[in-house]
Order: C-alpha cells, then sequence, then structure tokens
C-alpha cells in the first residue's frame, strides 16, 4: 500500500516535471509554429505576407534562446544537483579615462550610462554562448522535449479516446493512460544528460574563462611581487644598512681615540661588535623570510620539521616521503604552512597543531589541523584570501572547515606531476 | 689542537685560520667543498673540524652532510659546525649519535674570540656546545614548554646555559653565584626533569640536550 502511494507520488511529480521540460523546449518551436500559421493566414501565395513571420521567428529566437537556457540549466539544478556552468562572458568595469570620456573596452562613450549600455549589447552580441544556446533550443525539442511530451501526451489521448463510444478509440486511450503512468517517473530525466552534453561551456569558452584568470592572476602576482621587493628594500635601508653606517662610524671615531683615549677607543669597539651582531641578525630575519635556507637545503618535508620544531605549539609532523617540487611551489607551500601555523597561535589560541603532507596521482595534499577555537571565515582582504590567492598560481586549492569551537582543519592542494 | 677549517668564501676561510692561529692552535688543512671537507677530516683526522653547513657543489647543507658521514666513519670525530642560521633539525641530526664532540654555533660566535676558543677546545674534548640561540629555540619550542614549565626562573636560566655545554663553575661565573649555588639548582633541577645527574660535565650536557631534543 505504502508502496503504491510512494509509486503514485512519484508519477504525480514526475508528471508535473515532464509537463515543464516539454513546455520549455517546445517554446522555441511554437513560436516558430505561431510564425508559419500567421504566414498562411494571411496568404501562403503572396510572399509578403511572410514577411512579418520571419522577422517574428529571427527577432524572437535568440532574445528567448538564454531565458529557456537559464531555466533549463535551474531546473537540472534544482532537481538532479547537477551543476552546469553558464559560461558566459561578463562585462569588464568601465574605466573614465583623463579625458572625461568612458572607456568600456569597446569604445569611447560621453556618459557613463552610454559607455554601459554599449558595452552591454556588444557582450551580449559577440558571446560565443550564443551559438551553444541557439543549438540548443534546436537540439532539446527533438530529444528531452520529444521524451518529455510522452506523459501529457498519453494523458490527452486517453482523455480524448475514452470520450468516444467506440472501443476500439476506448482501447486507445486506455493504452495511453497506461503510457501516461509508466513513463511519468522517467520521461522528464532524459532533460539532465542532453542539458549536460550541450549546455556546458563550450572548448573555446573554457579558454576565455581560463585567459581571465590567468590575466587576474598574473595582475596579483605582480603586485605582490612589488610589494615584497619594496619591503625587501626598506627592511635592509632602515636595518642593515644603517647599522653598518653606525658601525662605520663607531670604528673611525675609536681609531682616532685609539691614542688619546683607549678605554673610550675600547668601549666603542665593543659597541661595534655588538652592531654587527644585530645587523646580521636583522639579515638572518630579512633572508628568513625570503627563503628559508632550510627549504633551500632540504626541501619542503625536512623545512615543515624545522618550522614545527620552532614553533610554540606543539606540532607534529607526518611525512612518508621525500619530494623535491619546483622552488616556487615548494615556496609558496612553505610560508603557507607557516601562516596557518602563526594563525593557529596567534587567533585561534591553539595548543597543538598536527602536519601531513602527502603525495597521490593528482597531486600534493597537506593538512593542518590545530585544537584551536575554530570559527575561521575566509575574508576577501583576509589572509586566508591572500593564501588561496597565492596556491591558485599553481592551480592550487584550500579548503577550510572550522566550526566554531574547533578545531580547525585546513586542507591544501597543488597538482603536480608524481 | 690540529684542525682543519671547511669553509667556502676565503675571506672567511683566511680569517678563521688567522684567528686559529693567533690562540696558539695549528690548522693542518682547510676544505671549500662538501667532498674536500670529508677527504680532509678522513685523512687527518684533526683533534677538531670547524665546518660551515652550506658548500658547494650543490650549496646545500654539503658540510653537514660532510661532518655526518665522517662521524659515522670515525665516530666521536669533533666537529665544530658554523653557520649564518642555526635550526634545531641540524641539532638533533648531530646529537643523535649521543657521542659528543659537536659543536653547533652561528658564525658571529667568533667574534668573542675568548669564547670561541673555549667552546673550540671543549669540544675538541669530546663536550658538547651550542649557540645560545639554539638553546632558546630549543627552550621556547613546543614540547618542552610544557614540560619545563615546573622550574623556576632560575633554573630555566641555569638549564639554558648547562645546555650550551657550559661546567657549573663557569655557569656560576656568568650568573654571578657560586658553584656551590649552581650544583644546588642543578640537583633540584634534575629531580624535576627526573634526569640522572651524571658526574662528568660531557654526559651531563648530553642527557639534557636528549631530553629538551626528545619531543
Amino acid at each position: 500500500m505504502r508502496q503504491l502511494g510512494s509509486w503514485l507520488a512519484r508519477a504525480g511529480v514526475g508528471f508535473v516535471r515532464a509537463c515543464v521540460v516539454a513546455a520549455i523546449s517546445m517554446l522555441v518551436p511554437a513560436l516558430w509554429a505561431a510564425a508559419v500559421a500567421l504566414g498562411i493566414w494571411w496568404g501562403a501565395g503572396n510572399p509578403w505576407s511572410w514577411v512579418a513571420p520571419v522577422v517574428l521567428v529571427c527577432g524572437g529566437t535568440l532574445p528567448l534562446s538564454r531565458p529557456v537556457c537559464r531555466m533549463v540549466r535551474f531546473l537540472v539544478t534544482k532537481w538532479t544537483a547537477t551543476v552546469i556552468p553558464a559560461g558566459y562572458r561578463e562585462a569588464g568595469p568601465v574605466t573614465r579615462m583623463s579625458t572625461g570620456y568612458w572607456w568600456n573596452g569597446f569604445s569611447y562613450e560621453r556618459t557613463r550610462r552610454d559607455a554601459l549600455l554599449d558595452q552591454k549589447w556588444r557582450v551580449r552580441w559577440r558571446d560565443p554562448a550564443n551559438w551553444r544556446d541557439l543549438r540548443f533550443t534546436a537540439i532539446a525539442p527533438l530529444t528531452a522535449g520529444v521524451v518529455a511530451s510522452l506523459p501529457p501526451a498519453g494523458v490527452a489521448v486517453a482523455v480524448l479516446g475514452l470520450g468516444q463510444p467506440e472501443s476500439a478509440a476506448r482501447v486507445v486511450g486506455v493504452l495511453g493512460l497506461v503510457v501516461a503512468f509508466a513513463s511519468a517517473p522517467y520521461a522528464w530525466r532524459c532533460v539532465e544528460p542532453v542539458a549536460v552534453r550541450f549546455l556546458r561551456p563550450s572548448p573555446a569558452m573554457a579558454l576565455a574563462d581560463r585567459v581571465d584568470e590567468l590575466t587576474a592572476q598574473r595582475a596579483d602576482a605582480t603586485v605582490a611581487q612589488a610589494a615584497e621587493i619594496r619591503r625587501i628594500e626598506r627592511d635592509l635601508h632602515d636595518g642593515a644598512q644603517a647599522r653598518l653606517v653606525g658601525l662605520g662610524l663607531s670604528l673611525a671615531t675609536a681609531e682616532k681615540l685609539m691614542e688619546t683615549d683607549p678605554d673610550q677607543a675600547r668601549t666603542l669597539m665593543r659597541e661595534a661588535r655588538a652592531g654587527a651582531t644585530a645587523s646580521l641578525t636583522e639579515l638572518r630575519e630579512l633572508v628568513q623570510g625570503i627563503n628559508p635556507p632550510v627549504l633551500n637545503d632540504r626541501g619542503l618535508v625536512d623545512a615543515v620539521r624545522a618550522l614545527a620544531l620552532d614553533s610554540p605549539l606543539e606540532t607534529a609532523v607526518s611525512a612518508d616521503l621525500q619530494l623535491r617540487l619546483d622552488p616556487p611551489i615548494e615556496s609558496a607551500l612553505y610560508f603557507a604552512i607557516a601562516e596557518l601555523l602563526t594563525n593557529a597561535v596567534k587567533h585561534a589560541r591553539a595548543t597543538l597543531a598536527r602536519i601531513s603532507i602527502t603525495q597521490d596521482d593528482t597531486g600534493i595534499v597537506i593538512d593542518v589541523e590545530d585544537d584551536g577555537r575554530g570559527g575561521v571565515g575566509v575574508r576577501a582582504d583576509g589572509g586566508l584570501a591572500g593564501l588561496r590567492r597565492r596556491l591558485a598560481v599553481f592551480d592550487g586549492t584550500l579548503e577550510i572547515t572550522s566550526p566554531a569551537g574547533g578545531p580547525t582543519r585546513v586542507r591544501m592542494m597543488v597538482p603536480c606531476e608524481s | 689542537m690540529r684542525i682543519v677549517v671547511a669553509e667556502d668564501l676565503y675571506l672567511l676561510r683566511d680569517g678563521m685560520v688567522r684567528l686559529i692561529e693567533a690562540c696558539g692552535h695549528q690548522v693542518v688543512a682547510t676544505a671549500a667543498t662538501g667532498p674536500e671537507t670529508l677527504e680532509a677530516l678522513l685523512t687527518w683526522r684533526p683533534d677538531v673540524a670547524v665546518i660551515d653547513v652550506r658548500m658547494p657543489p650543490t650549496q646545500s647543507d654539503e658540510g653537514l652532510r660532510a661532518a655526518l658521514a665522517a662521524r659515522s666513519e670515525l665516530p666521536g670525530l669533533p666537529v665544530f659546525i658554523l653557520s649564518q642560521y642555526v635550526e634545531q633539525l641540524y641539532a638533533r641530526e648531530l646529537l643523535a649519535d649521543g657521542a659528543g664532540g659537536i659543536g653547533y654555533f652561528l658564525k658571529e660566535s667568533v667574534f668573542d674570540a675568548d669564547q670561541f676558543i673555549d667552546a673550540l677546545e671543549r669540544v675538541a674534548g669530546g663536550g658538547t656546545a651550542m649557540d645560545p640561540a639554539v638553546i632558546a629555540k630549543l627552550l621556547s619550542s613546543g614540547s618542552s614548554n610544557r614540560r619545563l614549565e615546573r622550574l623556576t626562573e632560575r633554573e630555566h636560566s641555569v638549564l639554558g646555559l648547562m645546555a650550551e655545554g657550559l661546567s657549573n663553575q663557569a655557569i656560576g661565573q656568568r650568573l654571578f653565584l657560586s658553584e656551590s649555588a649552581i650544583s644546588k639548582y642543578t640537583t633540584s633541577m634534575f629531580g624535576k626533569l627526573g634526569i640522572s645527574d651524571d658526574d662528568t660535565n660531557n654526559r651531563r650536557v648530553l642527557a639534557v640536550l636528549t631530553y629538551l631534543n626528545n619531543p
């Protein structure tokens, strides 16, 4: 009994879904049919009576195709949880030039409103996704549309057939009802494979997206590099260079005082020695921040072990491999782990941490876990977002799970050849 | 003492040789690369070798590897590692065989010639000498933090100096305390940490370092 009930519910839901799929996929064919009917009604023999239907078809199909595709994508995601990326081209920024005109990536316009409008139409018109959408609106009625029409068509046949007095018509009507019921739970499902196959971004669109992504990353990397160089210059200028000047001064004065006041000279030389030690310490810290020596000597795994030893957290490192990665990847991962450990001490108030480094066929996977208070979120301008951007340069990803109350787990993955 | 000096930068190697000879010791050989260092250590079997960590041909930890390789051939061969930076990881690797005769210092430790030569002599005698920077890192690391919180502040600083390789007498001089006061501190410290107190200074230092190094 319960089985029958659940089957009936599935059939009911399936019937409604099939009707929706059929209606949406038949929207454009319906427009064409309407145009043809209009032409015939105005006089099939007269070529002039076909002008308006042709304009209707051409002007209606393109604007309709995108909403139809959007709707199909939305329904597929809602019903089957399959996400199909849209891949429509995004409009770039509109900037005001020094001449006062607005540049939208295509042309100069006198006002911002004109620039935005112009850009909107150009992006829409040139979007390679248009062709894909048009193709889908042609394919969908012949595939998903036909299959999804089965249940409503069966019901229509049943209504017509059972209304007739002849027994042959009634048999056909009963058959229609059986077909409608039998196909209702399954007919709408046909839309998913069709949508997945024909609605995903084409290779050209994927490439265009990748170019946009790489352009943004290149800009990020350039800015980060410039900032890093400025920081190093400032540190050297205010630190070691200044100390060396002081050291030279002390030595020069000591040289002068050597004969007249040896005690004072000795004091100055002691100061000079302390200055040399201090500048060495500063330089060492600076080098540690640019490229930690142990990373150069031993590679990532031992460098992380050294980091764990120096950390105020009790840190366990598990890594059963000795890998040598490309130096830029190694450095990015090292500093990412260092930053995560610092966060664990500073923000999460953790006492224990666990780092595991593993490699599988797709790439290198690093897990960092602490016993802190959790509740870490990724803010757009925060350190974690910065980490994510730096890993993205190597197509790496960073996932974080951090419920309030802890623990915080971060997983970083970078693809590389094993 | 017969000493081997391994350092790839001519200026530093030359300066070191002059400093050592000015203090009345003999430099029997110098080396500028990792393989040269290993060869010099095995042929000359010096009383102590002063070795830089980073050396050609790979410009990575060639010196350290040469020292470890030589010590596996000649157990307990005294080596005195000098480096621009110190890592607990390297200190652990050096101390791992438990044979003593290890020094691990920052390069600027040569600024104080007396203390440098003193440490060098201790290492040549089979002792252990560590840069204060190594010990500071060791004492502040996560696992040490918890185990050392039972110590008083004074015991903590005595432990640090002891780990650097100093004798009770030397610790007393640094802290302006009598030798007997220091031995009182060490007894209570060893009791709290559960390390057996050994009469010879060398073995005691090793015990302390092993204790600190164990996670």
